[in-house]
């Protein structure tokens, strides 16, 4: 059984053989299977490893936008109260402004009138009283043609404007 | 094996026919498979390429068991090959067991120790020559005389002891297998009758822990191969 092992019957030529057999089957799967594959391997695991950074850079970027458009949000909202309440405020001046003119211009119609009025009355009063004076010479001139004392008439004309003083 | 092995010369030298033509069979076989799985390489790999990564990722993981990460590339298609060889060479006699005129012709190359001890010295060549390409010739002959400078007669001595186990272990298992197969086949089957009925599930059980006992010892060989180169490197 292994009596080819024994010194002298080894056979050399199949030693021989296989290592050309292996060598050349080396060759043949370096350059089949395992350069092709070796680098698939190594361009995959590149890869994955680049994914992995892009996409956690992708997600920071992502983050960063979203709290930027956050910000703006922000920002749009407190423009948008600053400018009604300001607007609010501009139409309470405004009204105040319009109510207050209003109040005055009346104030001064009413007090107008009232001076007018009062103007009127002392006009018509003043009237009155030289017609009634006129009238009253005219009656006196007529009654002291029927024989009245100057005394008498005086107080007779007294009495008349006392009565239109009342 | 039981059978007479035929022999011939050529430019002066023996050649053992089984071992010629099973050597061819392997390589063919190995061959076609590489090939057939090497078709349309991609980033999303097929069936084909899966196999091989994962074959590939395997033997270069046996590698990174005990190789620095920078040496691992230099012997990963050594060990790729190595693995795929042994792998091939220790089952193929358990399917495939050819005889013509009762003269063997097919078999395991592995079930001859003239294979297994040639690939043994392949691996303890590359192991020398690793140690003196990365130390040098001087520093890498130095490291027989440690720890004591009579220790080299240990070291030499343990070369060759390395040299011999690494190709008789692996000779030895697949050997017996297909020598207990053959047993099975001729004695117990050629008795006829329920001996015949009996055979075919022990040939059977047989053959499928033969398979597992190859992959092991191609796996075993793998391994020492890389623990030897990583001694010549000096890494202990």
């Amino acid at each position: 059984m292994l009596s080819h092992l024994v010194i002298g019957q080894l056979y050399y030529g199949d030693s021989l053989f296989y290592i050309v057999c292996f060598l050349i089957l080396m060759w043949l799967v370096k350059l089949m299977a395992w350069k092709p594959i070796t680098k698939m391997m190594q361009d995959r695991s590149d890869k994955i490893s680049n994914d992995i950074d892009s996409a956690e850079q992708s997600r920071t970027e992502a983050a960063k936008l979203a709290k930027q458009r956050q910000a703006e949000l922000d920002k749009s909202h407190d423009d948008a109260s600053n400018i009604i309440s300001e607007a609010r405020s501009n139409g309470q001046k405004e009204h105040d402004n319009i109510v207050s003119q209003a109040q005055e211009d009346a104030n001064r119609v009413k007090v107008n009138a009232q001076k007018d009025i009062e103007q009127e009355r002392k006009d018509a009063l003043a009237n009155a009283k030289d017609d009634v004076a006129d009238l009253s010479i005219e009656i006196a001139s007529k009654i002291i043609q029927k024989e009245l004392s100057a005394n008498d008439q005086k107080a007779l004309i007294d009495s008349y404007i006392e009565g239109l003083g009342k | 094996m039981d059978g007479q092995v035929s022999t011939f010369q050529f430019l002066g030298m023996t050649f053992n026919t089984a071992n010629i033509v099973s050597g061819l069979v392997v390589f063919v076989i190995l061959v076609a498979i590489m090939f057939l799985c090497s078709r349309h390489i991609s980033m999303k790999p097929g069936k084909g390429q899966n196999f091989l990564e994962w074959l590939i990722d395997f033997t270069n993981g046996i590698l990174k068991g005990s190789l620095p990460n920078n040496e691992v590339n230099a012997f990963g298609l050594y060990a790729f090959v190595l693995f795929a060889f042994l792998f091939v060479s220790n089952t193929l006699g358990l399917f495939i067991q050819v005889s013509m005129h009762g003269v063997t012709l097919v078999r395991s190359p592995t079930s001859d120790p003239i294979v297994t001890l040639t690939f043994s010295l392949t691996t303890m060549m590359i192991a020398q020559f690793a140690g003196v390409r990365k130390l040098g010739y001087k520093r890498h002959f130095e490291n027989y005389l440690h720890p004591f400078k009579i220790w080299i007669v240990m070291n030499v001595f343990e070369q060759f002891t390395d040299f011999l186990t690494l190709g008789l272990r692996i000779f030895g298992v697949v050997f017996s297998g297909e020598m207990l197969l053959k047993v099975i086949y001729t004695d117990l089957a050629a008795k006829g009758g329920a001996w015949l009925i009996a055979a075919v599930p022990l040939e059977v059980i047989w053959q499928g822990f033969s398979v597992f006992l190859g992959a092991i010892q191609a796996f075993v060989f793998v391994t020492l191969s890389t623990v030897y180169i990583a001694k010549g490197l000096g890494e202990e």
